[in-house]
């Protein structure tokens, strides 16, 4: 008995890691590039979960196609959020201000949902979902298994466009060497914009399988942006993969606590993990080669 | 860039203009013939969707009593009344200030909002200043064992809100021999949890589990695994709307099945059913009022008027939540001319003997002010057919139980 | 260049503190009872702010996780005059619960400050909102704290004074205690230290500044002075649960506040404080639907217009020399 509980922890924390991992690679991204810590992180995942909820509503559109148009809408509010308000900050390099800018932003944003949406909690269903499937006394939930397909599909999506695209290379050399870059002809302000609204794109992205997956409500913001700094912090800076192994890593972390130590403690071992990666490898597991590395 | 708009202009205006408020704060005594009652509603935090439940009801209650009755009349004089709710944002410091400047106004008479950490400390100062509260939300029970005599619930204290749940498990048949109570970690939830699980084994259930959740729950799979694997018959979960929705979700793609789902709070909601379709059929929960209850209001009439009046006006669906805080203001306005007067020592008197049938049920306060616990204790519903039907007791129900429920595949 | 540290306290500066002191004692006389409750919150949250700048100000550490002192605190002596009983008196029991909070806040924060403060930067911040975030956690999770439930404090009271006078008193006490360690502190060898570390920690190494000691110093001090504004607020709320005083807004606002103010000043967070609290409570507290949006606009505006805070604001204006601000080094 104790084998097959074992196996079915880890399953399970496999698939919730995979959700954490989409969430966060958007944070992971403008933290490395533009070295700055975006507070407003967590409505633009609920944001994309809302923009599936309308289209279904209005449009009858099943959210695995809204994928794309929550990309697109969440990729021009964070231009916009960008280039108005954002980057004099950037280019100042002060990272005070630009918490304090994001997280007033945040606040906008969510009394907006609020105002527009309504506070109560929805849910996105999708007909697109995999079936849960038994194996041996092992269940696997159909649902978060797919959301794990996804955020995979997602993730490696985002590391082709970094690693063989001409934008994706301009970005990771914004991030290594500002300098050096513009002096190879890279314009740091659009290149600044562009991250900014491509990591908003999949934070939008990634909140139509978080709605899919997990009822949700303006609230739950701050619950994704710390979950994207932990990530972030255990898989490493930057890289898409850093964002997966630390999603990875903390879905394991929460449900083996879960299970072994008892179902509340979750959280506090989550953020024990922060600290200790924190005290003993600053830039994480993966610590990449972007400048957020210490 | 002109002389005109400079960042210190800006700034200047800025200042003059907040400046003005700040003098605007207290216009003193409430106007003759006007009610003003106060309070705090947690709008914009975790709650907030209680929270405007809650609030539309205390609205259509005035609207009403404004427009349809042309104001309560109280020793022989016609009151106007008025809601000032302030939002709390959950925020222990914040409801304090703002229901100080309340008290400062001059309103006498308070709505509560919920969640002990806030409820507490509010009604320390509104008992202080000598004024009353009634509220809807709080029910943990140490709102209820202060000492406070000016503090009244509608809902009986957590701990004694399970013996209408305990009657309706004994009378089920073939009996149900064992329980599991899943809670979140917050005075609500687990007050509840603690409540049940001692009447459980009181009356000779076996309570195999209390599974802690955090509160606010993202992922149960751990919980679940340990349900599937210890197999109650009951799963009691005492969480509220947002967390009983992700665990039954869960519960559903991991197959987890129990002969009686029991979700203390969520499935009374429409949202909740339309969400699950027809896999809600069986599950159930605390019902405290029902479209179908046939009760007169002294005010409203008709459980049919009041609903017609309330759809005329307001387009956010009814809960329970919002029958019950438009009781609040029957409940208070009758108790204002039992007293003949807005004196607040003599309403509070009055409040304390109140014995009355409103919209929301018949209301009984005990003598520490919660909701008597037999008189509002909750009946027990549960989900059929997209309809959320009364089952217990038997002299109130519209329907008979489901019992044991079908596993969720075979529920198309 | 004149030394900032060695500079005689300017007379108009002690005359005019000397009288808003005094003007501040006796307004409870002619104040609303409402009026005092903004300026309680003022007072608390500003001396909290002007506590957090003991490190935060003077150095590059800005943490984000104080609130995790002002729940320590609460907590630690809610439970300890819990343990003590009814028996004794509810104003000895503060007395103690003040002592314990301190003794503990001592403790944790050492113990905490050896591995945290080799983080520099963002890292720092994140790394003491993770602290907070454990504590909170662990406040709510274990039963023998009572945090999910809910802990009540004795209420304190002083004869023919009422309770938000007298609470009144408690805020200013700690927030003129507060200005006067900051004060202090920049006068002395210490924030000397501290000043230099903020500008290139490194150097300030090399020149034999010994930086680990004074971080230390003054991240301990600024926890055990918080640790208080910690105990005080939970006794003038009377009960309190994790989400009372375990909260991430206190942490973020203790931030805000300095940097609307101006960073390194004791008017700086005063100013800051006052400004927000009365924004949010007196202009936008009977906004039921839009006091967010508005909150976060006028946040927003104010970074943007003025990034060095209102104190660098005056401050360019008039052409001072920026003596002992660090400005936007992050």
């Amino acid at each position: 008995m104790n084998g097959a509980l074992l196996v079915q922890t880890a399953i399970d924390g496999l698939i919730l890691g995979g959700i954490f991992s989409i969430s966060a690679v958007g944070f992971s991204l403008v933290f490395g590039v533009l070295g700055i810590v975006n507070l407003a992180h967590g409505m633009f995942v609920l944001l994309g979960a809302y923009a599936a909820l309308v289209l279904k509503h209005q449009f009858g559109i099943d959210p695995f196609f809204s994928l794309l148009p929550s990309f697109i809408v969440l990729f021009l509010i964070g231009l916009l959020l960008e280039t108005s308000l954002l980057s004099g900050a950037v280019r100042r390099g002060s990272l005070m201000t630009t918490l304090l800018i994001t997280f007033g932003a945040s606040l906008i944003l969510k009394d907006l949902v609020v105002l527009l949406i309504g506070p109560d909690i929805h849910t996105l269903d999708s007909t697109w979902t995999l079936p849960t499937v038994h194996v041996g006394s092992v269940v696997i939930d159909g649902n978060r298994a797919t959301g794990l397909i996804a955020s995979l599909v997602l993730l490696a999506v985002l590391s082709i466009v970094l690693a063989k695209f001409k934008i994706g290379r301009a970005i990771r050399a914004t991030a290594q060497e500002t300098f050096a870059a513009s002096l190879c002809g890279v314009d740091s302000r659009r290149i600044y914009a562009l991250t900014f609204a491509v990591s908003a794109g999949f934070a939008g992205a990634s909140g139509v399988i978080v709605g899919i997956i997990n009822p949700f409500s303006p609230t739950d913001d701050a619950f994704w942006t710390l979950n994207a700094f932990v990530t972030v912090v255990l898989g490493g800076i930057g890289n898409p993969l850093g964002s997966l192994v630390g999603g990875l890593l903390l879905g394991q972390i929460s449900t083996f606590s879960s299970q072994y130590v008892g179902s509340v403690f979750p959280n506090i071992f989550m953020f024990c993990a922060l600290l200790l990666m924190l005290i003993w490898r600053p830039h994480g597991l993966l610590g990449s080669s972007f400048r957020g590395s210490v | 860039m002109g002389r005109s708009i400079t960042r210190r202009s800006v700034l200047r205006t800025a200042g003059l203009a907040t400046a003005v408020p700040l003098f605007n704060i207290s216009r003193g005594k409430a106007a003759d013939k006007v009610i003003h009652f106060g309070g705090s509603l947690g709008m914009s935090g975790r709650y907030g969707e209680t929270g405007l439940n809650v609030r539309m009801g205390y609205e259509a209650a005035i609207k009403f009593f404004n427009e349809a009755l042309g104001g309560a009349e109280i020793g022989g004089k016609k009151y106007q009344l008025e809601l000032g709710i302030i939002d709390d944002a959950s925020d222990p410091g914040r409801a304090t200030t703002l229901i100080q400047r309340q008290l400062d106004d001059g309103i006498d008479f308070f709505l509560g909002s919920y969640g002990s950490n806030i409820v507490l400390p509010s009604a320390a100062i509104t008992e202080q200043a000598g004024k009353v509260t009634v509220q809807v939300g709080g029910s943990a029970d140490q709102i209820f064992t202060q000492g406070f005599k000016r503090t009244f619930g509608f809902f009986p204290r957590a701990t004694r809100a399970w013996d209408t749940s305990v009657s309706f498990f004994k009378a089920l048949s073939p009996k149900p021999a064992t329980i599991s109570i899943v809670a979140t970690n917050d005075a609500f939830s687990k007050g509840n949890a603690e409540g049940a699980a001692r009447v459980c084994k009181e009356n000779g259930f076996e309570v195999l589990d209390i599974i802690q959740l955090p509160a606010t729950v993202t992922d149960a799979s751990s919980a679940l695994a340990t349900i599937r694997s210890r197999s109650p018959d009951i799963l009691i979960t005492t969480t509220v709307d947002q967390n009983s929705l992700v665990i039954a979700r869960q519960m559903i793609s991991t197959d987890t099945n129990v002969k009686l789902l029991y979700q203390f709070l969520g499935p009374q909601l429409p949202l909740f059913r339309q969400t699950f379709g027809p896999k809600a059929t069986g599950i159930v929960g605390q019902l405290y009022w029902d479209e179908g209850l046939k009760v007169t209001d002294p005010f409203f009439g008709t459980t049919k008027n009041y609903i017609e009046f309330y759809n005329a006006h307001f387009s956010r669906p009814i809960s329970y939540h919002t029958v019950g805080a438009s009781a609040c203001i029957t409940t208070y306005v009758k108790a204002m001319q039992k007293a003949g007067s807005l004196n607040p020592d003599a309403v509070r008197d009055a409040l304390a003997s109140t014995d009355l049938e409103t919209v929301f049920g018949r209301v009984k306060f005990s003598p520490e002010g919660d909701g008597d616990a037999i008189v509002m204790g909750a009946k027990i519903g549960q989900v059929q057919g997209g309809a959320f039907e009364i089952v217990s007791p038997a002299d109130s129900k519209t329907a008979d139980v489901i019992y044991p429920t079908r596993k969720w595949s075979d529920k198309i | 260049m004149k030394n900032p540290f060695h500079r005689p306290l300017s007379a108009f500066w002690l005359a005019s503190s000397a009288i808003a002191l005094i003007v501040a004692v006796i307004l409870p006389a002619v104040l609303l009872p409402f009026h005092l409750r903004v300026l309680q919150q003022i007072f608390l949250f500003g001396g909290m702010a002007i506590a957090w700048g003991f490190l935060g100000g003077f150095t590059t550490y800005w943490s984000f996780g104080h609130t995790a002192f002002i729940g320590l605190g609460a907590f630690s002596s809610a439970l300890f005059e819990q343990w003590l009983g009814p028996a004794i008196a509810p104003e000895l029991r503060l007395a103690c619960g003040l002592l314990i909070a301190v003794v503990i806040t001592f403790a944790v924060a050492i113990l905490i400050a050896l591995p945290i403060l080799k983080l520099r930067g963002v890292y720092f911040a994140i790394g003491m909102l993770a602290f907070a975030e454990i504590l909170g956690e662990a406040s709510r999770n274990f039963d023998i704290f009572q945090g999910a439930i809910g802990v009540s404090l004795p209420a304190v009271s002083l004869p023919g004074v009422s309770s938000v006078s007298l609470f009144y008193w408690l805020f200013l006490m700690l927030f003129v205690v507060n200005s006067l360690i900051f004060i202090a502190l920049r006068r002395s060898r210490i924030g000397m230290g501290l000043i230099c570390i903020g500008q290139d920690e490194d150097t300030a190494n090399m020149l034999g500044v010994p930086a680990e000691r004074h971080k230390r110093i003054a991240f301990v001090l600024s926890a055990c002075m918080i640790s208080i504004g910690g105990v005080l607020y939970a006794h003038s709320l009377g009960f309190i649960t994790t989400g009372s005083v375990f909260r991430v807004e206190h942490s973020l606002d203790m931030i805000v506040f300095n940097m609307l103010g101006g960073i390194g000043t004791v008017i700086g967070p005063a100013l800051g404080t006052a400004i927000m609290v009365f924004v949010t409570q007196i202009v936008l507290g009977r906004l039921l639907d839009y006091h967010l949006m508005l909150t976060g606009v006028i946040l927003i505006a104010i970074v943007s217009l003025a990034p060095a805070g209102l104190i660098g604001l005056v401050e360019s204006r008039y052409r001072r020399r920026r003596s002992t601000q660090i400005g936007t080094a992050l």
